[in-house]
C-alpha cells in the first residue's frame, strides 16, 4: 500500500510540476478569466450599471459603492463559474501526454492504469482549484475594496460551489479526453468550451435576458445550477443592502433579471435542488469515469493482477 | 542460457493489415537480439505487444517465464524500453525527469541518487542534470532517455530503433555502456532496427517482413546462407581475363579491379588457388547484412549506417 501511494505521489507530483513549468498552458488556462476582466473593464461594467439603474423604480438611487459592489459581485460570480470549467478543460495533461507520446513511458512503468488515470484527474483538479482559488482571493480583495457585503456563509457557499464545479470540470475532461486523439480535436474542444460555456451559463449576459427556448435549454446543462449558486452567494449580501433603500418588489426584479434565481419551464428552482443537481451530476460523471477506466483496465489484458501492485 | 523472452505464434491485425502474422521466436538471457526489418514490417507492433501497450489478437508471450496475460505488473519492473521518440518531459530538468521516473519504480532517496550518479557518469550527462530536457541536443536527449530506461536496473532492455538520428560519438558511448552492462549484469538487449550494421553486431538476428519472420540465425550464419562473398583482384592481366572467359568464371570489371561473386568462401579459395600464377594483389570481402536482407526479402535496407 505504501509503495502504491508513493508511486501515485510521484506521478501526481510530476503532473503538477509539468503543468506549472509549461507557462504557455498556464497562461492559456487564465485566458477565460482574463478575457472577462478585460470585457468588464471595457464595457460590461457600464452595461451592468445601466441595467441595474434602469431596474430601479422612479425616484430611487443607489450609492456608487453599492453599484460597484453589485457589478463586481456579478463579474466575479461569472468569472468563477467559467474558470472552474474552462481551466479544467484547457489544462488536461493526459491528452497532451498521449499526443506527445510521453504517456507510453508511464504505461510501461509498474503503476496500474487506474492509478495513472486517477493521477491525471486529481492533478487536473488540484491545478484548476489552485488557479480558481487565486481568482477567488482576487475577487474577495476587489469586493473588500469597492464594498464588502458578503457574510461568512456566503464565502463558504462560494468555496463549496467552487470545489463541486471544479470536480465536475475535471471529471468531464477526464472522460472526454479518453476519446481525443489529435491536437486539433484538443484545441477545438478547448476553444469551443471556453467560448460556449461563458454564454450558456450566462457569464456574458444574464440567462434571463435570453429567449425562452434558450432559458429552458440551459436548464439541461448542470453547469447552469452551479452558476446560479455562485450568483446567489456573491450577490445575496449586496441585494439585501439594496433592499434597505429600494422596495422589495424592485429587489425581486433585480434578483430575477440578474440570474440570482433560475426558472426551469417557469418553475422557480429551489437552492437545495440546485445542489442536488450538481451532486447527482458529479455522481453520474464519477460512475462513467470509473466504468471507462475499468473498461480500459480489462482491455489491457492484465486484469488478473493489476490491482496487486501499482 | 534460459529463454528470457518467448513468443509463440503471435498475431496482430489492424483491419485488413496483418501487422504481425504468426511469428515465433526466443531471446536468450544476456543476448543482444536484433529484430531487423523495414518500417512497417511489424517490429514496433511486436515490441508494443511485449510491453503491453497493444493487445495481441492471439498467440503467447512469456517474459522471464511469466505470461504477459495476467502478470504484467510483475513483468513491468524487469523491462526497460527506449522508444523511437524520446518520452521525457521537455520542460522539466534532467534531474526531475529521472527522479519522477525512478519514483514510479519505487526507487528514491539514496538509492536513486547512487543510481543516477552511476548512469550520469557512464553515459556522460553529469553536467546536464540541472538543464531542461527540451534544451538539450538530440544526442544528449537520447543518452538521457537511455538512462531513463535503465534507471530501475531492468533485466531486459528493449531498444526500438534507438539510434535514429544519433551522432557517431553518442552511438559509440551508448553501445559501449550497454555491452558493459551485458557482460557485468547479464542484461538482455532486444533491438529493433532497419540499420544492417547494428544487426550485424547482434548475437542473433530475426528478419521480419510484412509481419512474418523470413529468416533467423546468427549474423555469421545468415551471411553464409544468404550473402555472397566477393573477390577483388587488382593489377590483373589481359591473360587472366581470357582464362576466366574460357573457363566460364563470371566476373565484372570495375575501376581498377575485377570483381567475382562467390556463393561460398571455399569457392573463393578454389579460384585463388587455380589462378594463383596470374594473381598478385587481391582481397576477399565477406557478404554483409544488407546482402542478406536483400536476398531474403528482395528489398533494400537503409544505407545511412554504412
Amino acid at each position: 500500500m505504501k509503495d502504491r501511494l508513493s508511486r501515485f505521489g510521484y506521478m501526481l507530483g510530476r503532473n503538477i510540476k509539468v503543468y506549472f513549468k509549461d507557462r504557455l498552458t498556464f497562461v492559456f488556462s487564465l485566458m477565460t478569466p482574463l478575457t472577462l476582466v478585460v470585457l468588464f473593464l471595457l464595457f460590461l461594467r457600464g452595461v451592468y450599471e445601466d441595467s441595474l439603474v434602469n431596474s430601479l423604480p422612479e425616484g430611487f438611487e443607489l450609492s456608487k459603492k453599492v453599484i460597484n459592489a453589485f457589478t463586481g459581485s456579478w463579474l466575479f460570480s461569472s468569472i468563477m463559474t467559467t474558470s472552474c470549467i474552462t481551466i479544467a478543460f484547457c489544462s488536461n495533461m493526459r491528452v497532451d501526454d498521449k499526443l506527445k507520446k510521453t504517456l507510453r513511458g508511464f504505461e510501461i512503468a509498474p503503476i496500474s492504469k487506474f492509478s495513472l488515470s486517477l493521477s491525471y484527474t486529481i492533478s487536473n483538479f488540484i491545478t484548476t482549484l489552485l488557479i480558481c482559488t487565486i481568482v477567488l482571493v482576487i475577487s474577495m480583495i476587489y469586493l473588500a475594496i469597492v464594498g464588502w457585503y458578503l457574510t461568512f456563509v456566503d464565502v463558504l457557499i462560494i468555496v463549496v460551489d467552487m470545489l463541486l464545479t471544479v470536480i465536475m470540470g475535471s471529471l468531464i475532461i477526464s472522460i472526454v479526453g479518453v476519446f481525443i486523439n489529435s491536437q486539433g480535436a484538443l484545441s477545438g474542444i478547448c476553444t469551443l468550451v471556453s467560448s460556449m460555456y461563458g454564454f450558456l451559463c450566462g457569464a456574458y449576459m444574464p440567462i434571463s435576458s435570453m429567449g425562452k427556448g434558450i432559458q429552458n435549454f440551459v436548464g439541461f446543462i448542470p453547469g447552469t445550477y452551479s452558476t446560479v449558486i455562485f450568483r446567489q452567494a456573491y450577490m445575496n449580501g449586496i441585494l439585501d443592502e439594496i433592499g434597505k433603500d429600494v422596495p422589495a418588489q424592485a429587489v425581486d426584479a433585480i434578483r430575477k433579471g440578474f440570474d440570482c434565481e433560475y426558472y426551469f419551464f417557469d418553475h422557480k428552482v429551489a437552492p437545495w435542488v440546485m445542489y442536488v443537481v450538481v451532486i447527482v451530476t458529479i455522481a453520474v460523471l464519477l460512475a462513467i469515469y470509473l466504468a471507462l477506466n475499468l473498461r480500459v483496465k480489462s482491455k489491457a489484458a492484465d486484469n488478473k493482477n493489476v490491482g496487486s501492485k501499482i | 542460457m534460459k529463454n528470457i523472452i518467448e513468443i509463440k505464434d503471435l498475431k496482430k491485425h489492424f483491419k485488413e493489415v496483418k501487422a504481425v502474422d504468426g511469428i515465433s521466436f526466443c531471446v536468450k538471457e544476456g543476448e543482444l537480439f536484433a529484430f531487423l526489418g523495414l518500417n512497417g514490417a511489424g517490429k514496433s507492433t511486436t515490441i508494443n505487444i511485449v510491453c503491453n501497450l497493444l493487445e495481441k489478437d492471439s498467440g503467447e508471450v512469456y517474459i522471464d517465464g511469466l505470461s504477459i496475460d495476467g502478470n504484467m505488473q510483475k513483468i513491468k519492473p524487469i523491462l526497460g524500453v527506449v522508444f523511437q521518440e524520446n518520452s521525457l518531459d521537455v520542460k522539466l530538468s534532467v534531474y526531475d525527469n529521472l527522479k519522477f521516473r525512478a519514483g514510479l519504480y519505487g526507487l528514491n532517496g539514496k538509492d536513486f541518487k547512487d543510481r543516477l550518479n552511476y548512469l550520469a557518469d557512464r553515459l556522460q550527462f553529469a553536467d546536464l542534470l540541472k538543464r531542461p530536457f527540451g534544451k538539450l541536443s538530440g544526442g544528449q536527449q537520447r543518452r538521457i532517455d537511455v538512462a531513463r530506461a535503465l534507471i530501475h536496473s531492468p533485466k531486459i532492455l528493449i531498444l526500438d530503433e534507438p539510434t535514429t538520428g544519433l551522432d557517431p560519438n553518442t552511438r559509440i558511448t551508448v553501445w559501449e555502456f550497454l555491452n558493459e552492462l551485458r557482460s557485468s549484469m547479464g542484461l538482455t538487449v532486444l533491438l529493433t532496427t532497419h540499420y544492417m550494421e547494428e544487426a550485424s553486431d547482434a548475437d542473433y538476428v530475426v528478419i521480419i517482413d510484412s509481419g512474418k519472420i523470413v529468416a533467423s540465425d546468427t549474423p555469421n550464419n545468415l551471411k553464409n546462407q544468404y550473402a555472397y562473398d566477393f573477390i577483388k583482384i587488382y593489377d590483373f592481366s589481359q591473360e587472366l581475363k581470357e582464362r576466366f572467359a574460357n573457363d566460364g568464371v563470371v566476373f565484372k570489371e570495375e575501376s581498377g579491379h575485377l570483381l567475382i561473386e562467390v556463393k561460398e568462401i571455399s569457392k573463393a579459395k578454389e579460384i585463388l588457388t587455380t589462378y594463383a600464377e596470374y594473381i598478385d594483389d587481391f582481397e576477399v570481402i565477406k557478404g554483409k547484412m544488407d546482402n542478406v536482407f536483400l536476398n531474403v526479402t528482395g528489398k533494400q535496407l537503409k544505407e545511412e549506417m554504412k
